[in-house]
């Protein structure tokens, strides 16, 4: 991130106040988003989201596994994010890590709910096969190739789109197997089962700068923050997950504005995002 | 030593808005007919473990803590200000460095001390709004964290106990952050959960908070919560949060005037 | 063509293909003929001593590109000049640059070249204005002349002798800049001209144009503001009431972002395309932050073949 002399800084304070952002776009308005899906044919599901300068490549692999001792009627999702040197020299080896791991968590704070499984975007009890013994692991990678601000928000998009693009092979069990041994899965290559993805919510950011909340910053707006709050909203208007970020501490109150105003910001990023969904696969045929 | 370490609990009050009350009798009626939710250490929904804290266990620190909440055993030694590293970057503010680290026999199994990294980030997060970066500039504070015994809600014992050390280490500070978090089982929200608690719950909520100046510097929420739930749940973490920001008051108290004796 | 990705639509692709068809068209064919890529043969008279220039090597007794680029002969010189090359500075442009260290007695510029500049603190203005030799006190006060991140223009002096330049701010119109913001184009779509300076009364915005790719678009600022002392800026930025006016910040983001569509669509950046860009904007009622869309993209590449076409056509009319 290149630095900011305190006369730009100012400038930018200014026009957020006055509701001209260095683009010209108003304050809760998004860049350009530009949606591609198929992009990796070798996974089951893969999405490339633009949002203005910012650029984001996910995909979804599902493998056959063992489900977990505690759960056995569920399946297990991993969310995992990296951050390219291509979009900062600074991400190289190590540099990276800190961002990774913090927008990982953050997606997975959002995307898989509470420890039971309540309140989940992705129904983790349709992704049995066997109970007990085969499940299915699904991996979804996140790849910032160019980043400029809001990242989280156009991880949660990107996975979003990529979890519409998703087909799960139908799987056959042999059912002549003892109850003991490892049943016989026979993976079809040709019938896919499409995921649902009504439930998957989308993130929006609220940056505070100064008095006003921006949405969809640019990195050089994110330098200027005083605290930024990430709601994660799915399409029935309920929130899924709250991250507040930045160092400022807010009154309560104003948190509370800032999850009205997500809300409402967000159903119409859902409906766009949607939108630009059926575009794309519509292309894609 | 000091007999005066003693306990005290920070149960957020039961008379805190007549609307509240009302939905909590509600609740505890619910709950009274509901067997299928009781807390296994007897405590009611809203009650909290009762808190032990403690400072300077460690000498070799310019400031320490030590926190036992039930189950969970957290340790934080502050280090600093000390000249940074990165000596030759110029910058008119000091830099906090946060480090939370499990100790292999903290959790059940063995080594299974998840969430290093991601504690360490919220950790900074939640007290850099606190702490007066400009007034140590050019160096670095370092905030080390222990956890000896993971027995639920760790983070939020792990941000109490560290603004616990940062005051004992005479780190200019705003307010002391004190953090309390919430799970959430269906309709009902129990405080403080342990770590079995934890393991099956519908949603969580933490909260940082800075009780003197009514700020929150973190809130996280995980799961799926309506605007009624997180206004309820956020109010009775910023009560709790005041009584236990009077309970570390009251310990940095005992230990200045067991120094000035 | 980059930095903007658009979706257009069948119809916006086809209007854009036609319109850079038609530039292409309209560019100077001998351009195209002397074109070469990496190892191709440079054809040459083999009896006259040419002399290789950069670009070119000695392979077999015959002259090869080394890059890729236009062939250009001057008398005996044969030398390849790339299209879009790096910033290549000369004594007496105008730069924009940002300070990134303070260094005893200089400042270290990033100016999108291959090193950083620096500017001597000789060779910049006392905030006092006195004409005097620099003390220690002058030195370790530097940070209020110049702070790291600011952003200041300055001119070339002259180039030291490991190829790192050399920049003085001595004259008025020199020093910090605030109110605005930075724009980055790639420096081969700003050519020399005579000025660089644009004051823009009719908006009340200052267009800077620097030679290095680093253009400034802010609010217009009275010559001799600029060497005020940190502290005193300071005071005056604190204060919220002194945002730049509405109808000027309007201005400056729409000529922002006439530049950012001129630079991805690879066109020179001169002052009167850019005005004219975001007049055009005006009169067609695009909205600021919609000038960064795929329709008034396509609309300044197809306005622009028709200036084109329009001034070749007079051209050879008026032959």
């Amino acid at each position: 991130m290149v630095g900011l002399s305190e006369g730009e800084k100012h400038f930018i304070r200014g026009g957020i106040a006055q509701g001209i952002r260095t683009d010209g776009r108003r304050r809760l308005q998004f860049r350009a988003l530009s949606v591609e899906t198929g992009v990796i044919p070798q996974a089951n599901g893969s999405a490339r989201v633009r949002l203005g300068a910012t650029e984001i490549i996910a995909s979804v692999k599902a493998e056959l596994g063992k489900p977990n001792i505690l759960h056995p009627d569920k399946g297990k999702v991993s969310i995992f994010v990296d951050c390219s040197p291509t979009a900062e020299p600074t991400f190289e080896g190590r540099g990276s890590e800190e961002l990774s791991t913090e927008l990982s968590v953050a997606l997975q704070r959002c995307l898989l709910g509470g420890k039971s499984g309540a309140g989940a975007a992705i129904d983790l009890s349709s992704l049995i096969i066997v109970e007990g013994k085969v499940c299915w692991d699904l991996y979804i990678d996140g790849l910032v190739v160019s980043s400029d601000g809001n990242l989280l928000d156009a991880l949660a998009a990107a996975i979003k789109v990529a979890l519409s693009n998703t087909g799960i092979p139908k799987v056959n069990v042999s059912l002549s197997a003892a109850s003991d041994e490892e049943p016989e899965v026979d993976v079809s290559n040709e019938e896919f089962l499409q995921f649902d993805t009504s439930s998957v919510p989308v993130i929006v950011t609220l940056t505070k700068v100064g008095q006003h909340y921006i949405v969809d910053a640019t990195s050089e707006e994110e330098s200027q923050m005083s605290s930024a709050v990430s709601v994660s909203v799915n399409r029935n208007g309920q929130v899924c997950g709250l991250t507040k970020r930045g160092g400022a501490g807010l009154d309560p109150s104003v948190i509370f504005d800032m999850i009205s105003v997500a809300k409402h910001v967000s159903q119409q990023f859902i409906a766009h995002l949607d939108s630009k969904i059926s575009a794309a696969e519509a292309a894609a045929e | 030593m000091s007999a005066q370490a003693g306990t005290g609990t920070y149960s957020p009050a039961a008379a805190a808005g007549d609307k509240r009350r009302e939905k909590r009798e509600e609740l505890r009626r619910h709950l009274a007919e509901d067997a299928n939710w009781p807390r296994a250490d007897g405590r009611s929904f809203h009650d909290c473990r009762p808190a032990f804290m403690q400072t300077g266990p460690t000498t070799a620190a310019s400031g320490s803590a030590y926190a036992e909440f039930g189950k969970t055993k957290v340790i934080v030694s502050v280090f600093g200000p000390r000249e940074s590293k990165k000596a030759m970057l110029y910058s008119d503010v000091g830099r906090l460095n946060c480090n939370v680290s499990y100790t292999t026999f903290a959790t059940p199994v063995r080594g299974q001390g998840a969430d290093n990294k991601e504690y360490s980030s919220m950790l900074h997060k939640a007290l850099e709004g606190a702490v007066m970066l400009h007034t140590f500039p050019k160096t670095t504070v370092d905030v080390f964290a222990l956890v000896l015994e993971s027995g639920g809600s760790d983070l939020p014992i792990i941000i109490s106990c560290a603004s616990l050390a940062l005051a004992d280490a005479g780190i200019m500070m705003y307010d002391l952050v004190t953090s309390v978090s919430v799970s959430c089982f269906g309709k009902n929200i129990i405080i403080d959960p342990t770590s079995d608690e934890e393991a099956w719950q519908d949603g969580s909520l933490v909260v940082a908070f800075m009780p003197a100046r009514k700020e929150i510097t973190q809130l996280t929420l995980t799961g799926e919560w309506s605007d009624g739930k997180i206004t309820n749940a956020v109010e009775l973490c910023m009560d709790a949060c005041s009584k236990l920001g009077d309970i570390l008051r009251d310990r940095l108290k005992d230990t200045a005037t067991l120094t000035s004796e | 063509m980059r930095d903007l990705h658009l979706s257009l639509n069948q119809t916006q692709r086809v209007r854009l293909e036609a319109a850079l068809h038609e530039l292409q068209s309209l560019a100077p064919a001998a351009a195209s003929a002397a074109a070469v890529t990496v190892a191709d043969t440079i054809p040459v008279n083999q009896e006259d001593n040419i002399l290789k220039g950069h670009g070119t090597s000695d392979q077999d007794g015959e002259v090869v590109a080394t890059l890729c680029g236009v062939v250009e002969r001057v008398n005996k010189l044969v030398y390849v000049r790339t299209l879009r090359a790096r910033y290549k500075p000369e004594v007496g442009d105008i730069i924009v640059g940002r300070i990134i260290e303070i260094a005893p007695k200089r400042w270290r510029l990033e100016i999108n070249f291959s090193q950083d500049a620096v500017l001597m603190l000789s060779s910049m203005n006392l905030p006092d204005g006195i004409q005097r030799r620099r003390t220690a006190v002058d030195e370790l006060n530097m940070r209020s002349i110049f702070e790291e991140n600011d952003v200041i223009c300055a001119e070339v002096r002259g180039f030291q002798h490991d190829g790192s330049l050399h920049l003085q701010a001595r004259s008025e119109k020199y020093g910090k800049l605030e109110r605005g913001q930075l724009l980055t184009v790639p420096p081969y779509l700003v050519k020399r001209r005579k000025q660089h300076f644009h004051n823009l009364a009719q908006y009340d915005v200052d267009l800077i144009l620097g030679c290095n790719g680093f253009i400034w678009v802010g609010q217009h600022v009275v010559v001799g503001e600029k060497t005020k002392t940190t502290e005193d800026q300071q005071k005056s930025s604190a204060d919220a009431e002194n945002f730049t006016p509405l109808e000027t910040r309007k201005h400056i983001c729409r000529l922002a972002n006439a530049v950012r569509v001129l630079s991805a669509l690879g066109f020179t950046l001169t002052v009167e395309l850019i005005i004219e860009t975001a007049e055009a904007s005006v009169t067609s009622n695009v909205e600021v932050n919609n000038m960064l869309g795929a329709e008034f993209y396509v609309q300044t590449a197809e306005r622009e073949a028709k200036r084109r076409a329009d001034l070749l056509r007079k051209k050879n009319g008026g032959r």
